[in-house]
């Protein structure tokens, strides 16, 4: 148990030590001058790009602004910006180029929104794909199973921005019929309920394959002897379906969704971009059109971190849920 | 181990059976990939009656699901729509020419001059409108716009193939440290989250392509950019592919027919392609058409969120990135490319789900 657990845990600490190298050469140690490249063609003056030089240190050998760039990621450091120095604890993330914001806290006070966001999405595809699936397993071979399965696959076919975009311009901005996206500190009612929009829709995205994931092991369940047994004895159809049948239906599912939570912090990132809603994904899609290099390394290594740090609960939840994972 | 690819980009083949390292896992996938009694009992009558043809002539397993595609209406119908959008990319000059219009020819005399829209709908001149502001005709965009669009699909899909065969069959024949460090590559780039990635890479890998100080034209930048957006489509896309190769290798490896060859002297290579490779056919061609209606979202998708294709490149998706904000007032600028890349991905992954089934010997019973 504990083996694999460090194992699993070994496996995830050397995946974040190679993201993190690997970010900072592509972003500060390539052929060309980083600086330049992200001062941007039209609005470069010198002062700016003395400025960006100095606070990337990129005047100073390789391994120096490597070590430097660890150092504020394991105690902080302190870090020049516009000529003056500023402090930055750890995990120092740097400051923003373009509003002195640390990059840090940015990231901080936005992540709440995502992290709504993604809770919502989950609870609608949860409901509503796998009571879908369920009853379209129940009833098999109807038309009514034969419209869910083609409707989840025709649905789910088609690019998710393309149907997030159309709903966001059909129910937000041509007939405003569920309310746009309102900051957290226009009050915690209209910023939940702005997010309602985008969660039904990326959450009706999500459920098409959980309609097909619910309705294939309901109907694998369903024909298992012991649901023969439980009808046979009597049992009201409901209970066997409710009571016995469910929970085994269900454990793949449940599967699928450890590993489905963390694709969707990323996931949200083109809805957020559609309904405006000022979460991590937006902030990244912007910085990207702004050059702002900080902005840009800090999410990646977030979302990395967020990925790998999700993936190594999953994996050592099965390991207490299913003995075998551990042996292999 | 979840993706980092996600619901945007290459889900669908991450989730190939191989990858699980458990039983429970491996039941879970099995539905993702719908390769369990699901499709058995859609096409029950459909597999009898091929079950009934395999049993008289000896035919390869690639002649039998081509045997099924044919008879699948869905298939058919798809197969017909992508053809469509071939015939579109590959005659756009003469189709725009037939329309009297070329590609990136500005009007204009035919936008307002109050509010930046044009001044006229679609009609004989102009079948789709013409772009607010600079007054492009939109048919000639749309129409070039089905090249990139197909080209990055087709290409990256192509490459990403034979990238993840070859990784595929080297960790699985090989074994020892060659598999030891290509399954680790495969669980870094799993861990990566796939679009953060691919938006923060494409400026600057595209950056990289530039002497410093130099700056590039409209043009150059274009096709970097195209070539930057093929190159890491097929840097993140090759995973799921060589992950099933490996796993369909590593028990292949073990079979008579193998031993055999390699008792009587085989070279490894002839082993690899000649043994080894025809078994996995269904696989490879199963996986390459569910990677390029991927790709093309995944193109379309970056080029809607700025980090795709750049002017004078035209590009369904950053037409529908242009056309949202005028679309209350001008809607005849969206629809044909958001119409169009629907189709286009929705007919590309019905044949690739109908090739899966053609091929899925669980639907032969």
């Amino acid at each position: 148990m504990l083996i694999y657990i460090a194992r699993r845990a070994l496996m995830a600490v050397s995946v974040l030590l190679v993201v993190l190298v690997a970010t900072f050469l592509l972003f500060f140690a390539g052929p060309s001058d980083p600086a330049q490249a992200m001062c941007g063609e039209l609005r470069c003056t010198p002062q700016r790009l003395e400025d960006i030089r100095r606070s990337l240190g990129t005047d100073r050998p390789v391994a120096e602004q490597f070590t430097e760039y660890f150092k504020g990621l394991a105690v902080g450091r302190e870090i020049y910006v516009s000529g003056a120095p500023r402090t930055c604890s750890a995990p120092c993330l740097g400051f923003s180029f373009r509003t002195g914001i640390e990059v840090k806290e940015a990231l901080a006070t936005r992540f709440p929104n995502t992290a709504m966001l993604a809770l919502m999405t989950m609870a609608i595809f949860l409901t509503v794909g796998i009571s879908t699936g369920v009853l379209a397993a129940r009833r098999r071979g109807t038309a009514l199973d034969r419209g869910v399965v083609g409707f989840s696959q025709v649905f789910g076919s088609i690019p998710s921005y393309i149907l997030g975009l159309l709903f966001a311009l059909y129910t937000t901005v041509l007939y405003p019929i569920l309310p746009r996206y309102a900051n957290r500190s226009d009050g915690l009612g209209p910023w939940f309920v702005g997010l309602i929009a985008p969660a039904i829709i990326l959450g009706l995205i999500y459920a098409t394959g959980y309609v097909r994931y619910a309705r294939a092991s309901m109907v694998d369940t369903l024909n298992q002897d012991y649901v023969r047994t439980a009808r046979s004895k009597g049992i009201s159809e409901q209970k066997v379906v409710y009571r016995h049948a469910l929970r085994a239906a269900l454990s793949p599912v449940v599967t699928i969704l450890g590993l489905d939570m963390a694709g969707l912090l990323s996931g949200t990132l083109v809805t957020e971009h559609i309904f405006g809603v000022d979460g991590i994904g937006k902030f990244a899609i912007e910085s990207l059109r702004n050059d702002d290099l900080p902005i840009i390394m800090g999410t990646v290594l977030i979302g990395c971190v967020l990925v790998v740090v999700m993936n190594l609960i999953v994996d050592i939840a099965y390991s207490f849920l299913d003995p075998r994972v551990r042996l292999s | 181990m979840a993706t980092g690819s996600d619901l945007w980009g290459v889900r669908a083949r991450d989730r190939w059976p191989t990858r699980t390292i458990d039983d429970r896992r491996k039941r879970a996938l099995a539905l993702t990939m719908g390769s369990t009694t699901e499709v058995a009992d859609d096409s029950a009558a459909r597999a009898t009656a091929a079950a009934a043809t395999d049993r008289r002539s000896g035919r390869s397993p690639s002649q039998i699901a081509w045997d099924r595609l044919k008879r699948d209406k869905v298939a058919i119908t798809s197969l017909v729509i992508v053809i469509f959008f071939i015939l579109v990319a590959i005659f756009a000059p003469l189709l725009v020419a037939l329309e009297g219009e070329e590609l990136n020819k500005y009007h204009p005399e035919l936008i307002s001059a109050l509010n930046t829209y044009p001044i006229i709908g679609a009609n004989p001149q102009h079948w789709f409108g013409v772009e607010p502001r600079t007054g492009r005709d939109l048919f000639a965009v749309w129409a070039f716009g089905a090249r990139p669009s197909l080209i990055i699909g087709f290409v990256a899909a192509t490459f990403s193939t034979i990238l993840g065969i070859i990784m595929g069959l080297a960790a699985g024949y090989l074994g020892g440290k060659v598999d030891k460090v290509i399954t680790w590559i495969i669980d870094l780039l799993l861990s990566l989250p796939f679009l953060l990635m691919v938006l923060a890479l494409v400026p600057i890998i595209q950056k990289r392509f530039a002497a410093p100080g130099e700056i590039l034209t409209a043009e150059e930048t274009s096709s970097i950019r195209f070539v930057v957006l093929i190159g890491i489509l097929v840097f993140f896309g090759w995973i799921g592919l060589a992950r099933l190769i490996r796993g369909e290798v590593l028990s292949l490896r073990e079979r008579e027919f193998v031993q055999a060859a390699k008792v009587i002297g085989v070279p490894t290579r002839a082993i690899l392609f000649r043994e080894i490779l025809p078994n996995l056919v269904g696989p490879i061609i199963v996986s390459a058409s569910i990677a390029v209606p991927a790709y093309i979202t995944a193109e379309a998708t970056l080029s809607y969120l700025g980090a795709g294709l750049v002017e004078p490149t035209p590009s369904w998706g950053r037409t529908v990135s242009n056309a949202q904000n005028a679309y209350a007032r001008y809607p005849l600028f969206l629809w044909p490319p958001v119409l169009s890349i629907a189709l286009l991905v929705l007919a590309l992954s019905l044949l690739g789900e109908a090739i899966r089934d053609a091929f899925d010997p669980n639907t032969r019973r």
